[in-house]
């Protein structure tokens, strides 16, 4: 059984700690070649291409950091233009907005100027209208006054007695009201 | 045409009945569970066939068998005054591995590296740490290829040590007349020359490069730590001398007893404390601890070794040109 199993371990290991002088020749040979060899043709390939990752991975960083820098300073100019174009687009909204109040301001005036103007053009036409049409009204008035008279007097009129005549007759009659009245027709 | 086959397929959670949820065992613990259950059953069919008898083979009871002999360098041929055996065929195997892969990845360094070669770059890049925190810039150049060395080698060494080979030539079996060695897990460091050899070097450099920066005297003097004056320096300046030849033996015991204890545990926990002690059963109740020590020994010890015999060497070699 196991409590009764000699195990034969001391009696045969001694070689175990005892060196091995020709182990160790082999090993400090194979030791230094290889070392001999990873230095020169290894190491320094190795080393290098870590450290060109090193350099490579550095110069990212940089490039990625001034990237975002410029990327910031671009981002700020946008801002900035933004900004001014739209301060510009509310100076020209608010000029738009001025000139178009201008303009109707303007336009209200000028209309109302010009309905103004046309009243008062519409109002001497009539009175130059009325001016003519009490003209004609005299002139008729007269020659039918004169034709009357020819008529009952047989005789014909000088131009002092015609003239006289017309001036009694015409001051005889009120156009007055023909005058007032003329607008409303 | 059956009523089920004319009905049309129901989308599964689509107006349906909602997926099934999984019961049961994970795929893990099935297998955790199977392999028990093989253990288990392998442990109550060794008791059914072989009993809890211990039969003895007739090597064992004689002591004619000792599983220390594996370790034995029997030598295989010799080539004038250079003997062959296995400790030597580990050593080029060792040799042949580091270089190899290390000109593999050297050759194809990639910009974006496989996984090879990021093992290989870490491996690198930890050989230069310990360097350049332990030596100034000077001597991390000169010795930074010593160290990364030391480290590679060591770890080569030691991996392969895991790898079953026929090299067990005190044990052979025939294939079609040939005598084949059995397999065994062996390495080059289990051979107490190989660690001895390599901190006997790493003695001498950081020996060399103490007394060249300190030179002989101031040497010695250094070994003292700092601020120890008076009557007590007769006393801790034996010890400090003593414990730097200590150093030489810490470094070849370390690495040579860990490996040696390792596959001597792996070897009796695989089977042959089963052996020894003639009861197959013990051999079978052990095999779980010997995959579990195996893999620990693979996975932490080789790797780990063979760092702390690297720092080791970068420490000792920076503490001998530090000034106090």
């Amino acid at each position: 059984m196991l409590s009764a199993a000699h195990i034969p371990i001391g009696s045969k290991g001694s070689f175990l700690i005892s060196t091995n002088v020709g182990i160790m020749i082999w090993t400090i040979v194979v030791f230094v070649i290889s070392m001999f060899i990873l230095r020169r043709a290894v190491f320094p390939r190795i080393g290098e291409a870590l450290d060109n990752r090193a350099k490579k991975i550095e110069g990212d960083i940089d490039a990625a950091a001034e990237l975002r820098k410029e990327a910031d300073k671009v981002l700020d100019e946008y801002r900035e233009r933004l900004k001014e174009a739209r301060a510009q687009s509310d100076e020209i909204v608010q000029r738009a907005r001025q000139a178009a109040e201008t303009h109707e301001r303007e336009a209200k005036e000028q209309g109302r100027e010009m309905i103004a103007e046309a009243s008062e053009r519409a109002q001497r036409d009539i009175e130059s209208a009325t001016k003519r049409a009490l003209d004609d009204l005299r002139r008729e008035v007269a020659d039918l006054t004169i034709m009357a008279t020819e008529k009952v007097t047989r005789k014909t009129l000088d131009d002092a007695d015609q003239r006289r005549l017309v001036e009694e007759a015409l001051g005889e009659l009120d156009f007055s009201g023909l005058s007032s009245g003329a607008p409303n027709n | 045409m059956s009523a089920v086959a004319g009905a049309p397929p129901i989308a599964p959670g689509v107006g349906g009945t909602p997926p099934a949820e999984k019961h049961g065992m994970s795929t893990k613990r099935k297998i955790g569970l199977s392999v028990f259950g093989v253990w288990f059953g392998g442990i109550v069919l060794f008791v059914i066939l072989f009993g809890v008898t211990a039969h003895k083979a007739p090597d064992v009871a004689s002591s004619a068998f000792s599983p220390v002999d594996e370790f034995r360098l029997d030598t295989w041929f010799k080539a004038g005054p250079v003997a062959f055996n296995k400790g030597v065929l580990y050593l080029l195997l060792t040799t042949g591995i580091t270089l190899g892969v290390m000109f593999y990845i050297a050759r194809r360094l990639q910009q974006r590296p496989g996984r090879l070669q990021v093992a290989v770059e870490m491996f690198y890049d930890l050989a230069r740490r310990m360097s350049r925190e332990n030596l100034d810039q000077r001597m991390e150049r000169k010795y930074f290829p010593l160290i990364a060395t030391i480290f590679v080698f060591i770890l080569v060494s030691n991996l392969i040590g895991y790898i079953p080979l026929p090299v067990n030539s005190g044990s052979t079996f025939k294939v079609f007349g040939a005598h084949i060695p059995s397999l065994q897990i062996y390495a080059a460091d289990t051979n107490v020359a190989f660690p001895l050899i390599l901190a006997l070097s790493v003695f001498v450099l950081f020996t060399y490069e103490g007394v060249k920066h300190h030179g002989p005297i101031g040497y010695v003097k250094s070994l003292m730590p700092g601020g120890v004056k008076g009557p007590i320096v007769g006393l801790i300046f034996p010890i400090e001398i003593l414990s730097n030849f200590l150093r030489l033996i810490s470094l070849t015991v370390r690495l040579w007893a860990n490996l040696l204890a390792g596959h001597l545990l792996i070897a009796f926990m695989g089977g042959e404390l089963g052996v020894l002690v003639g009861l197959q059963l013990v051999s079978w109740v052990l095999l779980p601890f010997g995959v579990a020590i195996f893999i620990f020994e693979a996975v932490l010890i080789a790797g780990l070794q063979a760092f702390i015999f690297a720092i080791l060497t970068a420490i000792y070699i920076g503490g001998a040109v530090e000034s106090h």
